[in-house]
C-alpha cells in the first residue's frame, strides 16, 4: 500500500517536472530521423533566439579559441556539430533536472549533468567500435538524457543508500536497479521512461532510457544504439563520473560484443578521448 | 591553505603543513602515493590506464595518466623537495582500482593499473604498506601531509582510513 502510494507520487512528480521547449523537442524529434541534415538543425536554432545566443557563446568560448569570432548560426552550428546543438538546447530546457542535488543516491549538485555529458561522449566515441553503421549523434543525445529518471527518482529515495549498497554486498540484491525497485516500486530506467513518453521523446531514445541497463530488451532497430549507451555510462562510472551510491553497482550485458568491436585497448583509447574531450564540453556548456 | 586537488592524471608534491593531498572519484583509476618520512614530503599521482604505449602524445603532454610515465614524474618532482630520486625510504599508499560488479577482460581496466602500478614499485625497490584497492566502488581520497593518514569516502559506503 504504502509502495503503491509512493509510485502515485511518483508519476505526478513526472507530470509536473519541467517540459522541454517547443524548439528542443522539435530539435530532438529531427535529429533521431536517419535522413536528417545540419541544415535541418540550422533552421530550427535560427528560430530560437535563446539557444542561438547561447550557440554563439560556446563557439566564441576559450574551450574552441576559434581564430576569428564566430557571429552567424549556420556558421556555428557547422563548427560545433549536432551533438554541441543538441546538448545546449536541452542544457537551456532542463537544467534544473540535470542540476539537481541527487540526495537520493548521496550524489551532489551537477553530478548528474557532468555524468550524462560523460555518457554521451562516451557513447559517441564507442560508436566508432560499431560494427555497422550507427548514428553517434544519436548515441550522444541518448547518453545526456538516459539518466534523466534518477532527478526525479532521488527525491523518493530518502536515506536508502546505505541500505541499498550493503544488500547488494551481501547478494541480496541483484543491483542498484533492484534496490531502487525494493525502496520506491520503481526504477530510474522507468521513471525515466514515463518522463520520456510525458515529453513525447522519440521513440528510439524511449528505448534508450527504458533500457539503457538491459539493452538485450530493447528493440532490434535500435539495440545497437541501447548498448552504445550502456558502454557510455559505465565507462563513465569507471572514470569516475558517476552519480552518487550507485556509482558502479550495475552489471555489464556483454551482449554488446555481437555489435561493437571492443578490445581493452580500443576501449582504453575511448578513455583517453573521451576525458579530454570532457573536460573542453563541460567549460563550453558551463552549466555545472 | 587550500587543499591541493588532483584530476585525473594530475601528480604534485607538498611539504606544506596543515594541508590535504586529495583527488574525487577515482573509478578504475588508481591514487598512487608516496611520504618521505626524512623531507615529510607527501606526494600522489591519480593515474587512469597502466600503459602509455597506448597513446605516446598523451604522456608527454600528461605523464601522470599512465602508470608507466606517471610514478617516475612523481618520484622527479619528489626529488625537488630533497627526497631520494629512486624512492628508497618512503611510505608507499594505494588507493582505487575499482572493477564493475563482472568478470570482463575488456573493462578490467582497475585490476590492470593495480597490477601495472604494483610491477613499477616493486621493480623500483618499493613497498606498498597499507592499500584499499579493487571491488567495485569509486573511491574520493585524501592524505594529510602532517600525519599520512588516507582518508578514503564513498557515497552509501562512509568515510574509512588507511
Amino acid at each position: 500500500m504504502a509502495q503503491s502510494k509512493g509510485k502515485e507520487d511518483i508519476l505526478r512528480a513526472i507530470r509536473e517536472a519541467p517540459l522541454l521547449s517547443p524548439n528542443t523537442s522539435l530539435l530532438l524529434q529531427k535529429t533521431s530521423e536517419p535522413d536528417h541534415d545540419l541544415q535541418d538543425v540550422i533552421r530550427i536554432v535560427k528560430f530560437d533566439s535563446v539557444l542561438t545566443a547561447r550557440l554563439l557563446r560556446i563557439v566564441n568560448s576559450a574551450a574552441f579559441s576559434t581564430v576569428h569570432p564566430i557571429t552567424s548560426v549556420d556558421r556555428a552550428v557547422a563548427y560545433l556539430g549536432e551533438k554541441m546543438v543538441v546538448g545546449a538546447a536541452l542544457a537551456d530546457s532542463v537544467s534544473r533536472l540535470f542540476l539537481k542535488p541527487l540526495s537520493g543516491y548521496e550524489g551532489g549538485r551537477g553530478e548528474l549533468w557532468r555524468h550524462d555529458l560523460f555518457t554521451a561522449l562516451a557513447a559517441r566515441e564507442i560508436v566508432r567500435t560499431s560494427r555497422s553503421a550507427l548514428s553517434a549523434d544519436l548515441a550522444f543525445t541518448g547518453g545526456l538524457l538516459h539518466d534523466i529518471g534518477k532527478a526525479i527518482l532521488s527525491d523518493f529515495l530518502h536515506d536508502t543508500s546505505r541500505v541499498a549498497v550493503a544488500g547488494i554486498e551481501n547478494g541480496e540484491l541483484v543491483d542498484y536497479l533492484a534496490a531502487e525497485q525494493e525502496s520506491a516500486g520503481l526504477t530510474h530506467a522507468e521513471v525515466g521512461h514515463e518522463l520520456a513518453k510525458h515529453w513525447k521523446l522519440p521513440a528510439s531514445l524511449q528505448e534508450v532510457i527504458l533500457h539503457h541497463h538491459h539493452p538485450g530488451q530493447a528493440g532490434e532497430s535500435v539495440r545497437a544504439l541501447v548498448y552504445a549507451v550502456h558502454l557510455g555510462d559505465i565507462v563513465a562510472m569507471m572514470a569516475g563520473c558517476g552519480t552518487g551510491s550507485d556509482t558502479m553497482q550495475y552489471h555489464l550485458d556483454v551482449g554488446y560484443e555481437r555489435y561493437f568491436d571492443l578490445t581493452p585497448d580500443a576501449l582504453a583509447l575511448v578513455l583517453v578521448a573521451v576525458q579530454e574531450e570532457f573536460v573542453k564540453a563541460e567549460e563550453a556548456f558551463a552549466l555545472a | 591553505m587550500s587543499d591541493l586537488i588532483l584530476g585525473v592524471g594530475d601528480f604534485a608534491a607538498t611539504r606544506t603543513a596543515g594541508i590535504q593531498v586529495k583527488t574525487f572519484a577515482l573509478g578504475s583509476c588508481v591514487a598512487v602515493m608516496l611520504l618521505d618520512p626524512a623531507t615529510r614530503t607527501v606526494g600522489m599521482v591519480h593515474v587512469a590506464l597502466p600503459d602509455s604505449a597506448i597513446n605516446a602524445q598523451k604522456s608527454r603532454e600528461k605523464p601522470g595518466y599512465f602508470a608507466d610515465t606517471g610514478i617516475p614524474a612523481l618520484l622527479n618532482i619528489m626529488a625537488g623537495y630533497g627526497c631520494t630520486g629512486n624512492g628508497r625510504g618512503m611510505i608507499v599508499k594505494l588507493a582505487g582500482g575499482a572493477s564493475i560488479m563482472d568478470d570482463n577482460e575488456t573493462f578490467n581496466i582497475g585490476k590492470r593499473n593495480q597490477a601495472a602500478i604494483k610491477n613499477i614499485l616493486r621493480a623500483q625497490g618499493l613497498e606498498v604498506v597499507a592499500e584499499d584497492l579493487g571491488e567495485n566502488y569509486s573511491r574520493t581520497v585524501s592524505i594529510s601531509v602532517d600525519t599520512g593518514q588516507v582518508t578514503i569516502f564513498c557515497p552509501g559506503r562512509g568515510q574509512w582510513h588507511i
